[in-house]
């Protein structure tokens, strides 16, 4: 047995990788003794990262290259040697805005047209971060309806639970969140499924395991075993006939405390490890960075080849028997 | 002093609230969660969050220098967290980061990340202007160089005459180059 290693998560579908592996046994397997500690926010990951309060954590893909460029916190090399989720994360509108079952950004393009000509307040949008695929799909989205995201609407971060309760209130009109959190919006009869990510970007990266470049460098091991059993985490996490079982897994209290039918809604949509997509492909990180650049959130003397090099393929192929 | 206490546990506020004693005037606002609205009609000079509030990601995107009031935020680590202040202190993390046990400490911590709030925000503002004066060096150049071209100038008259234009017209001298680059476009149709 290894000393103690503490990983955070966010309660979404997509920590199943690291829930799984826990459940199941597959850290111990590797004679890894693993605590997982459900985190209330991604600042609150990434700083516990940074100073080493986690060893590594389920982190947004993004925000790790913005951690290791500096940008939005203190610069902390970081390493993404494993992706743990994509096609998880959907734009949810308010039932209010009456834009019927299926709405288009065309449809709300319209209604932001209509709502300046009354001089109405701005629609508002929540993102879970600043650094986030969402925050970037929504936009993408709204760009593809001749939307400008910075100057026709209001986008906002709020915390993933929170969601569905703004909408409800009032709060936002829309959002774009990981799931179950569209599910929970939908069943509470508020929120309507505007896009998936799949139908914005198919196989966008979204969440990463991350550390840093620092305790990647003191562990290779440790962080070896640690992927490989990750890795067995998120092909349970994928197979069809798991996904009953990992849905009441997800539901409990200590991890994301939903009912398991909204989860098992949600993780529909989720996947985790077939066509390869736990492989952390650099040309993914260059995809975010050019996201990052085109909504003005990189300086232009950022050092971009350092944020590449924080995904780092070589560690998962070692890890999946590949190298 | 105003203080916003965004927190699902009430007890640290008046802890907040103790560590300021002496302040005045001073109000101390405890919530349980975030509401911007309130929040914008609130305006506190500082906003302090607990680390394990969901809210937390909402209030650190506020310390954007984009918005148009980005407010100082401080955070408390809970005491079951130990050390987690001190290291995110020492690596720069967060210096606003505090450690939940010690009133007395909470005024001077407060005031730090507010001063250093304050610096960051003067450094930015100054960032800015240095790069909007490089352009309007840039442009006069450019002004100057137009002048000596299409009427014959020197370069040391060329600036007077650009001096010249400015006082008269009581605008700053970039923005009179700028116009002069302006107007030399649209004559040669650049602007149609």
């Amino acid at each position: 047995m290894t000393g103690l290693v503490k990983l955070g998560f966010m309660p979404l579908d997509d920590a199943a990788g690291l829930i799984a592996a826990k459940a199941l046994g597959f850290f111990a397997d590797e004679g890894l003794n693993v605590e997982l500690s459900r985190e209330a926010s991604w600042a609150t990951i990434r700083d516990k990262v940074a100073v080493g309060a986690l060893d590594g954590a389920h982190m947004l893909a993004p925000m790790v290259l913005a951690q290791s460029l500096g940008i939005g916190s203190e610069a902390t090399p970081m390493i993404a040697p494993l992706a743990l989720a994509t096609d998880g994360a959907a734009i949810t509108l308010s039932t209010r805005l009456g834009l019927g079952a299926g709405p288009s950004a065309i449809g709300l393009a319209e209604l932001v047209a209509q709502r300046r000509e009354m001089e109405s307040s701005p629609l508002t949008f929540s993102v879970v971060f600043p650094f986030s695929t969402h925050n970037y799909l929504l936009r993408l989205w709204m760009a593809q309806a001749s939307l400008d995201p910075d100057r026709d609407v209001r986008i906002v971060v709020a915390p993933p639970p929170r969601m569905a309760e703004l909408l409800a209130g009032g709060v936002i009109e829309g959002f774009c969140v990981g799931e179950p959190w569209s599910a929970v919006a939908v069943d509470a009869g508020v929120g309507v499924v505007a896009a998936r990510a799949a139908a914005i970007a198919p196989r966008a990266p979204d969440k990463v395991f991350a550390t840093t470049r620092a305790w990647a460098g003191e562990n290779p091991e440790v962080l070896q075993a640690l992927l490989r059993a990750l890795l067995r985490g998120l092909e349970w996490a994928d197979a069809p006939e798991n996904r009953k079982t990992l849905a009441a897994l997800l539901a409990e209290p200590a991890h994301i405390g939903v009912p398991a039918d909204l989860i098992a809604a949600g993780l529909r949509h989720v996947v985790f490890h077939r066509d390869s997509v736990a492989r952390p492909e650099p040309v993914q990180a260059g995809w975010l960075i050019a996201q990052m650049q085109r909504w003005g959130q990189v300086p232009a003397d950022a050092d971009l080849a350092a944020a590449l090099a924080v995904y780092a393929p070589e560690m998962h192929d070692r890890a999946a028997g590949l190298a | 002093m105003r203080v916003l206490v965004i927190d699902p546990d009430s007890a640290r506020a008046a802890l907040v609230a103790e560590g300021l004693a002496g302040v005045d005037p001073l109000e101390v606002r405890h919530r349980p969660s975030y509401d911007e609205a309130e929040a914008a009609a609130f305006a506190p000079d500082v906003v302090v969050v607990a680390t394990e509030s969901p809210d937390r990601d909402t209030i650190d995107s506020l310390r954007d220098a984009s918005l148009a009031n980005p407010r100082p935020v401080v955070m408390f680590v809970d005491r079951s967290e130990p050390g987690l202040a001190e290291a995110a202190v020492r690596a720069g993390v967060a210096a606003y980061v505090v450690d939940g046990l010690a009133p007395g400490r909470v005024r001077g911590v407060l005031e730090v990340a507010m001063s250093r709030f304050q610096l960051m925000n003067q450094l930015r503002k100054d960032l800015d202007k240095a790069k909007a004066d490089l352009a309007s060096r840039k442009t006069i150049e450019r002004a100057k160089a137009l002048l000596m071209k299409e009427r014959g100038l020197e370069e040391e008259d060329a600036y007077k005459l650009l001096r010249k234009l400015s006082m008269d017209t009581g605008r700053p001298l970039g923005a009179v180059a700028a116009d002069l680059l302006a107007f030399a476009g649209v004559l040669k149709g650049d602007a149609s």
